[in-house]
């Protein structure tokens, strides 16, 4: 944990898949992860909404920031490279939701 | 939604990756300093100038300082602390400084 | 602006100059005639950014392997191990040392724009901000590593990590074997700018290295 966080939904380990959504505006979460699953590498901490300080706002309250993995063959249909390989990113709660245990990965 | 700067995994081809490194412009420098320089005087956030650079028309057209550049001014005309009108005018006149006009 | 901070308009070079060059030099006369910020400040904030490269990483690198305790540190709280080795890196931006093992290789890009550690490295290399890089080393990583001259062994895991956030990311690559004996200084000159991003390592000797 880089920073100090009030009250974060989620723990290292979890299984979380990223939400399928379409915002409007400016957002930090790329569609290559949207709808994919994942696992909380770390907490990182609470940090001010970007999606609101984009429009001068305070982005208050502050978001929970996880580190959530990813597994390469679960994020790109066909993913040429070794099946260990793996992505990090940085991902806001409110882009997240819980995922159950064994829920597995659509193979799309 | 598809965001043009939304780049991770985008299908497109772009090639090969060019490893070359461009000799930085005093202009590129410049675009640098006054971005940061705005920030430390909260003027403007990183996530505003992270918007505003998404919202140009010509992102893929663009080069890195150039799209810092034209979201700063995006930005100082948006927070009135310049127009548009007087920053051409005296873009012009500089110009044709340059220019030995 | 040249070099010296002075106005030379005649010496602006020949070749041609993208329009935003005298868009943000209007910005900058303006801003300053309107009392929002100072020359001074300006100059200071470029000086800021050409006093930091690389080599702050490769400082900080090497003395991660040379020290263990160092290293810890420097996993655990990079922004204070660094201001450790006199790199100041203060600020809102957090930074984290990812370290490369023997089961896993690390390669840092910001997919979204171009998001760096620069109060610690400096300026990041054009390739970093391209198009290309940005959204090809996430689901590629393995043939843009090639692409680099690296090649990760199959038994190796890649982990790519998308600096999407308020983190900026370095790698702590792997000491070379057949430096044992060499000192803080040999060691950093091992480290190259490319080896902090994840797409080279270093080589026991410069020679051995792509750059």
């Amino acid at each position: 944990m880089i920073r100090p966080v009030a009250g974060a939904r989620f723990a290292p380990g979890d299984a979380v898949r990223v939400r399928d959504m379409d915002k409007e505006g400016h957002v930090r979460t790329p569609d290559y992860t949207k709808g994919k699953p994942g696992r909380i590498a770390e907490i990182l901490g609470g940090f001010p909404n970007p999606e609101r300080l984009a429009y001068g706002g305070d982005g208050l309250p502050e978001r929970p920031l996880y580190k959530v993995g990813f597994r390469q063959a679960d994020l790109w249909h066909g993913y040429g490279g070794s099946p260990a390989d793996v992505l990090f990113i940085d991902l806001y709660e409110h882009w997240l939701e819980p995922r159950e245990h064994g829920g597995e990965e659509k193979r799309t | 939604m598809e965001k043009v700067h939304d780049m991770g995994g985008r299908r497109e081809k772009f090639g090969p990756i060019d490893r070359s490194d461009h000799q930085v412009e005093d202009w590129e420098r410049l675009a640098d300093a006054v971005n940061i320089v705005l920030n430390a005087k909260g003027h403007k956030t990183t996530d505003e100038m992270r918007r505003a650079i998404e919202s140009l028309d010509e992102y893929r057209e663009m080069g890195y300082y150039e799209r810092w550049a034209a979201a700063a001014e995006l930005l100082v005309v948006e927070k009135g602390l310049l127009t548009r009108e007087e920053i051409d005018e005296r873009a012009a006149e500089l110009e044709r400084r340059w220019r030995g006009a | 602006m040249s070099e010296n901070g002075h106005d030379h308009p005649h010496e602006e070079p020949q070749h041609e100059r993208s329009p935003w060059a005298a868009r943000i030099r209007a910005i900058e006369e303006l801003l300053e005639e309107r009392g929002v910020f100072t020359k001074e400040e300006v100059e200071a904030q470029v000086e800021y950014m050409e006093a930091r490269t690389y080599e702050n990483g490769a400082r900080i690198v090497a003395r991660a392997w040379v020290d263990p305790a160092f290293k810890e540190r420097l996993l655990s709280d990079t922004k204070a191990a660094a201001a450790e080795l006199g790199v100041d890196a203060s600020g809102t931006i957090e930074f984290a040392t990812i370290e490369n093992t023997d089961e896993v290789h690390n390669v840092i890009v910001c997919t979204l724009c171009s998001c760096y550690p620069r109060a610690i490295l400096g300026r990041p290399p054009d390739w970093y901000k391209s198009f290309a890089y940005r959204s090809r080393v996430v689901v590629e990583p393995r043939e843009v590593l090639r692409e680099f001259g690296l090649v990760v062994p199959e038994n190796k895991r890649v982990a790519v990590h998308d600096s999407s956030a308020d983190l900026r990311y370095l790698v702590l690559p792997q000491r070379p074997e057949g430096t044992e004996g060499m000192g803080e200084e040999e060691l950093a000159a091992l480290v190259t700018r490319d080896s902090l991003i994840g797409t080279d390592v270093p080589h026991s000797t410069r020679e051995a290295s792509r750059v």
